[in-house]
């Protein structure tokens, strides 16, 4: 009976032991508002304090970065490089002056399928609201779309817009930028491993405690339910991903979506594609270039990735799905869109 | 199964109990904490203050940095009803039922949906 009652007992003290058991303590993971969206930081760290401090000092970056380009506040330099379009050049800090040098460029190996002076047409549209501008009003617009019209001037950290007019939004890349910016703040803090996520732009470096690399989840652009689905999922290491999707500020109108993701060149929502999703080496590339090819369209826009070296997964308008055959290795399907 | 027990004392019947009730306990400890019907967080300067899930219509009030701010749900969405702050952002998104809202100058932030996916680590999209 002895027998018996030891070893009973020994399996329910394991059962109410392994019921509270915890997660690997070495990961630590921090959320913030900041940037008007949700910033996520997960750190592989010896101890609580290595990996709070390295995620303050990240998060902080990424603050001073949001506040600098925040096209909605008056007092960001961006706000100010729009106030002086067409009057004057606005001197401004390295990181602004960067991201702007990185849109352009993406802007250029684009064609301008991804073009930061929207900024004219973005304020046109009301997604809140479900206010579409007319089409007088979109074509008064459309000429001071022209990211050839940026006059960056590297040596002295100016910026001048050439248009009276013209505003830069740098929505479609600053996410991406901060996320790589809070990386590399992580690595000087000695963080070897760990993932960024600046709304849906993540940056992944290093491996898991369990030597595995991190799994991100692409969202189902047409989910039926409630709960965020995943549509599959793509184990990454030492890069970055980004998302563009018709699903995130949209309303619909007679039978129709519109949504958020605008063409530079027609100032309408791009219309071929459910969402397109990039990986590459750093986060400012995969955020500009989703939006690039969702612009560009399934055919253009993949080939467009695959020149620039980038994996794709885009899901097209009918819900068929496309991707690099370097991205394929790296996913695992859920379900189908 | 009878002559087993009758060999035991009554110390290892108070054992055998007090073992049970902890094991029990534990299990229901962790299927609390693993809720498979949380899929609302609510969290003031980056710490969680709420959790619940959109099944029960209700108002919560959570006290944000510049003073409370009302948050609702019904009928499996979620708002931002009332805050104290200046454009009203968070409140201008309307309900949702998947994604999070933000309230910056509250630093209060509703997820629901993404981000509570427990299979993976971030969520992009």
């Amino acid at each position: 009976m002895k027998k018996i009652s030891v070893a009973v007992s020994t399996i329910l003290i394991l059962a109410a032991f392994l019921s509270c058991s915890r997660q690997d303590d070495s990961v630590y993971k921090k959320s913030m508002p900041l940037m008007d969206t949700i910033v996520s930081i997960t750190v592989v760290a010896d101890s609580k304090e290595i990996a709070e401090k390295a995620m303050a000092e990240a998060f902080g970056k990424i603050d001073r970065f949001g506040n600098r380009v925040n096209f909605y506040s008056e007092k960001s330099e961006l706000s100010e490089i729009n106030r002086n379009a067409g009057i004057r050049r606005t001197t401004v800090s390295p990181e602004t002056l960067d991201v702007i040098e990185k849109a352009v460029h993406a802007s250029e190996k684009s064609r301008g399928a991804f073009d930061p002076t929207i900024g004219p047409i973005v304020k046109l549209w009301n997604f809140a609201d479900k206010k579409m501008p007319s089409d007088k009003e979109i074509k008064h617009a459309l000429p001071l779309v022209n990211y050839r019209d940026i006059i960056v001037d590297t040596n002295a950290s100016t910026v001048l817009l050439r248009k009276e007019g013209m505003m830069l939004d740098l929505g479609g890349i600053a996410k991406g930028y901060a996320a790589d910016m809070a990386v590399d703040t992580l690595l000087k803090e000695g963080i070897r491993s760990g993932l960024v996520s600046v709304a849906g732009d993540i940056r992944t470096f290093g491996l898991k405690p369990d030597s595995k690399p991190w799994t991100i989840g692409i969202k189902n652009p047409r989910q039926t339910g409630t709960k965020d689905e995943i549509i599959a999922k793509a184990r990454l290491t030492d890069t970055a991903i980004s998302t563009s999707g018709d699903y995130e500020r949209y309303f619909i109108s007679d039978g129709k979506r519109y949504h958020h993701l605008l063409d530079p060149k027609t100032g309408f929502p791009a219309g071929t594609c459910r969402s397109v999703s990039i990986v590459s080496d750093k986060a400012a590339d995969t955020d500009a270039f989703s939006t690039a090819v969702f612009v560009l369209g399934p055919d253009r826009g993949m080939k467009l990735a695959t020149d620039l070296g980038m994996e794709a997964l885009i899901i097209d308008i009918n819900g068929n799905m496309h991707s690099t055959d370097g991205l394929k290795e790296k996913l695992s399907f859920e379900k189908g869109p | 199964m009878r002559r087993a027990l009758s060999n035991t004392t009554i110390a290892d019947r108070i054992l055998f109990f007090i073992l049970i009730v902890v094991s029990c306990a534990g299990m229901f400890y962790s299927r609390d904490a693993l809720s498979q019907g949380t899929d609302v967080v609510i969290e003031v300067g980056g710490k969680s203050v709420y959790a619940t899930s959109l099944d029960a219509n209700r108002e919560i009030p959570v006290e944000g940095t510049h003073g409370r701010a009302i948050v609702e749900i019904r009928d499996g969405k979620i708002r931002m009803k009332e805050a104290r702050c200046d454009n009203h952002i968070c409140m201008k998104q309307g309900w949702i039922t998947q994604g999070t809202i933000v309230c910056l100058p509250n630093s209060i932030v509703v997820i629901t949906g993404g981000g509570l996916n427990k299979d993976v680590d971030a969520v992009t999209g």
